[in-house]
């Protein structure tokens, strides 16, 4: 079948596709033979299977980009957010119960040695983790705090095992002024450390959100399968125009193929990038806002007994306290408020609403423990602070832990199973990219070579 | 690889406290040394030896119980670096911290070491012993024979000073003093109104012989003391002495350096029981028998209580005399100069001609290093 001259308008309009070109010479010839139909042909075929290919590769490499987000996200720095989290919760509890079972006297509890073994072990589980997880490309402010914990936690457990030495020896002041010294290595080491780690891998689990959610990349794979679409759609209504209406089936499946895979692309990336913000919105954030809450408890607890043992100078933590709990709250822009608004209804919220109302008991027993170091009444002062009693700030310390524990895990759940669902919106898209630019590529030699036939 | 690491990091915290303690007791020194550049010292090197020579200030404020010593050794450094005048001003421990932390002196002297609180709210500052002291326990009682030194536990002297021994021929002492005739005067238990290391060291003496002390009142710079009939509140060993002297059945708690004022005011000297149940007056030879079991296990910030140590002939109540002194110093050459000065005291002014006046020991060796590796810190 011959083909028709196409219109003045067409993609072809400047040559004659009907007929073969004689052999010109010259620029002139040059330009004409660029100019010959089978020449448009190559080129287009050829610009067609460069540009699918190369739109595979970057569509490709663009979800691998997100899907690996959305799995670092939620194997990676979600974990070690966590893990650091929780290396410092563990320190500072360590601390304390070291702390308080020294006070309570010489026959430390069963139940307070577990716990402080525990504690350490947990923290020195999460180093580990930490540290297997950090390269030598990593944050040099991370790196640096965790040589700092490696080292100072051994220091820390020897002042400790020192100090519990010289009680049971008989020596109690002894004793104390090296439980006064591991708790000045805490203090002044581990803790700041263990905070700059947290915040290093918190801020590590936002930029990997960020980068699961951001829009750049896809929204350039977007825009190149457009151009794409439009070539192919010129290409295809110049040779519909110039076979007498034939339908260039190659290309008419490269194109249907690349409106199936951008459509994937998009329902996926939406999917993903929804699940994943309503994971961070109702998950991630207000876990990280009730982490913050914790640490701040801990801090408020920590700074109680740092209080408490401290009778041979002038400190006093009152200003601390006060500080510490404006920002802890509750109350308008403080962490416990913004926690429990953070996704009304959800356990993570009711926890934190919990925690709002139970450190209201608690601070109550801190203001008294703050009035009676104020007049030297360290033994009454003492109970209030180690007693085991329902009225004790250990008590209620107690209970303000337990329920941002519990919000803490609520909110990591919802954001687990957001995370999760995001991250599987690209399951299979990868290989879909790939597979659709082959098919788009085969489709377009196939459509392309049919016609370049014709002029054998 | 999660466990293999955990245990790792245990095998290596287990590992490190044999290493630790080894390390401590390694670090011993030479006090005469001439040139104290101490291992430990940290970046930057050691300690220098002279002050700079231009002219400069130290001002000195805190224990009453240091200051005696602070003079004469601001006057023999005076002697040999007439540029420096280190200017001693008193006032207790707790303004020593307090002036000290505010950098508004650089020596803050402090017979009790730095609480955690203040090394947490304050990370700059150290505590570095200068001297060893030691505390009496002084009376006014009328009618012992001239050179009788009561002997007394810190149960009795919690009961005396909690109320419970209303007179000096109360049982609980006769028992003690089985071959002292003893009078019905009322006991009148003194106590500082400042804050106080010396209160530190009294009432941990106190709480770590009665359980009830240490359950009802506790130990620190400050006390909520018992309500007890005619008990005072006194500012400064120089006011504990005068006080006990003017008050007739008096029991005092004063620093060693008070010692001869104690004695010019004709106070009686008690014998404190130690561990071992021995009565020991405050002397050299019980001071450093006492000091000498901690000397291996003072921590390298130099923060230990000595308080009833276990040596069989050593004094219960010991202490380190400390300087508080901050890392940062306003200038390179106020840090140089502070750093010589302080070295001066913990070698040259560790000798009779310094500490005799004030009946402080020297420190032993080890403890000099490890001063020297904390003053190195100053910058």
């Amino acid at each position: 079948m011959a083909l028709r001259t196409p219109s003045p308008t067409s993609p072809a309009a400047s040559g004659p596709p009907g007929h073969r070109a004689a052999a010109p010479r010259g620029r002139m010839a040059r330009h004409l033979s660029v100019s010959t139909t089978p020449t448009r042909l190559r080129l287009l075929l050829t610009g067609l299977l460069l540009a699918c290919l190369a739109w595979g590769a970057v569509g490709a490499w663009t979800v691998l980009q997100h899907a690996s987000a959305a799995q670092d996200v939620v194997s990676t720095s979600e974990p070690l957010s966590l893990n650091a989290q929780q290396m410092y919760r563990s320190l500072s509890d360590a601390d304390v119960t070291a702390t308080t079972a020294f006070l309570a006297g010489p026959n430390e509890s069963l139940g307070d040695r577990q716990r402080y073994t525990a504690d350490i072990n947990q923290a020195a589980t999460d180093l580990s983790n930490l540290n297997g997880a950090a390269t030598s490309g990593s944050n040099r402010q991370l790196l640096a705090s965790l040589a700092a914990i490696s080292t100072a936690l051994p220091v820390y457990t020897s002042y400790v095992s020192q100090a519990q030495s010289e009680y049971h020896l008989g020596y109690l002041l002894t004793g104390g002024s090296f439980m006064q010294v591991a708790s000045e290595v805490m203090h002044l080491q581990l803790l700041p450390a263990a905070k700059t780690i947290y915040a290093q891998e918190n801020a590590g689990l936002t930029a990997a959100s960020a980068r699961a959610t951001g829009l750049p990349w896809i929204a350039v794979v977007v825009v190149l399968a457009i151009g794409i679409g439009f070539v192919l759609f010129r290409a295809q209504r110049w040779l519909w125009r110039s076979t007498h209406r034939r339908i260039n089936y190659g290309l008419a499946v490269a194109t249907a193929v690349l409106a199936a895979c951008v459509l994937w692309l998009i329902v996926a990336f939406t999917v993903a990038r929804a699940d994943l913000q309503q994971g961070v919105g109702h998950g991630s954030g207000p876990a990280e806002t009730l982490a913050q809450a914790d640490i701040d408890a801990q801090l408020i607890r920590g700074d109680e007994i740092l209080n408490l043992i401290s009778r041979s100078g002038n400190a006093s933590f009152l200003q601390d306290y006060h500080s510490v709990r404006g920002q802890l709250g509750p109350g308008p822009g403080t962490l416990l408020t913004e926690a429990a608004g953070s996704s009304p209804g959800g356990a993570g919220a009711q926890w934190a609403s919990a925690a709002a109302h139970d450190v209201q008991a608690w601070y109550a027993v801190n203001d008294q423990v703050y009035r009676l170091d104020s007049e030297s009444r360290y033994p009454t002062e003492t109970q209030l602070v180690i007693g085991t009693g329902p009225t004790s700030s250990a008590a209620g310390f107690g209970r303000v832990e337990t329920d941002l524990s519990h919000a803490i895990a609520a909110d990591q759940v919802v954001f687990h199973s957001n995370a999760t669902a995001g991250g599987n919106a690209f399951t299979g898209l990868e290989a879909g990219v790939i597979v659709a630019a082959l098919l788009m590529a085969l489709g377009c030699a196939w459509g392309l070579s049919v016609r370049l036939a014709e002029y054998r | 690889m999660g466990s293999v690491a955990r245990y790792r990091i245990l095998i290596a915290i287990a590992a490190a406290v044999p290493l630790m303690l080894s390390g401590a007791a390694c670090s011993s020194g030479n006090p005469a040394s001439p040139v104290a550049v101490p291992s430990s010292a940290g970046s930057g090197g050691g300690v220098p030896l002279t002050p700079a020579p231009a002219p400069q200030t130290l001002y000195e404020a805190g224990s009453t119980l240091l200051q005696q010593a602070m003079g004469h050794w601001a006057a023999g450094y005076h002697d040999q670096y007439p540029n420096v005048v280190v200017k001693p001003g008193g006032g207790g421990s707790t303004k020593g911290i307090s002036e000290a932390s505010a950098g508004t002196i650089n020596i803050g002297g402090s017979d009790a070491y730095l609480s955690s609180g203040d090394l947490v709210k304050n990370p700059t500052l150290l505590n570095v012993p200068l001297a060893i002291s030691a505390q009496q326990v002084n009376y006014n009682v009328p009618g012992l024979r001239p050179g009788t030194n009561l002997h007394l536990d810190g149960l009795v002297l919690a009961k005396m000073y909690d109320g419970t021994i209303k007179t000096w021929s109360n049982p609980a002492i006769s028992q003690l003093n089985p071959h002292v005739s003893l009078p019905s005067t009322p006991v009148v238990p003194l106590h500082r109104s400042d804050g106080s290391g010396d209160t530190f060291l009294f009432t941990s003496y106190l709480s770590t012989h009665d359980s009830n002390w240490n359950r009802n009142f506790g130990y620190g710079t400050k006390v909520a003391w018992p309500k007890v009939a005619g008990a005072k509140g006194e500012t400064g060993n120089q006011g504990m002495v005068k006080g006990c002297h003017d008050t007739v059945g008096c029991v005092a708690y004063i620093g060693i350096s008070f010692q001869n004022a104690a004695n010019q005011a004709q106070l009686g000297e008690a014998a404190l029981l130690n561990t071992a149940n021995q009565p020991e007056l405050p002397n050299k030879t019980s001071i450093d028998a006492a000091v000498a079991a901690f000397v291996s296990s003072t921590p390298p910030n130099e923060t230990i209580s000595m308080i009833d140590g276990p040596a069989s002939t050593g004094y219960p109540i010991v202490n380190y005399e400390y300087a508080i002194v901050s890392t940062q110093q306003r200038s390179a050459t106020a840090a140089r100069d502070l750093k010589a000065f302080l070295h001066w005291i913990i070698t040259t002014g560790n000798s009779l001609p310094y500490l005799g006046s004030s009946q402080f020991q020297p420190l032993p060796g080890p403890v000099v290093s490890l001063s020297d590796a904390q003053i190195a810190k100053i910058r």
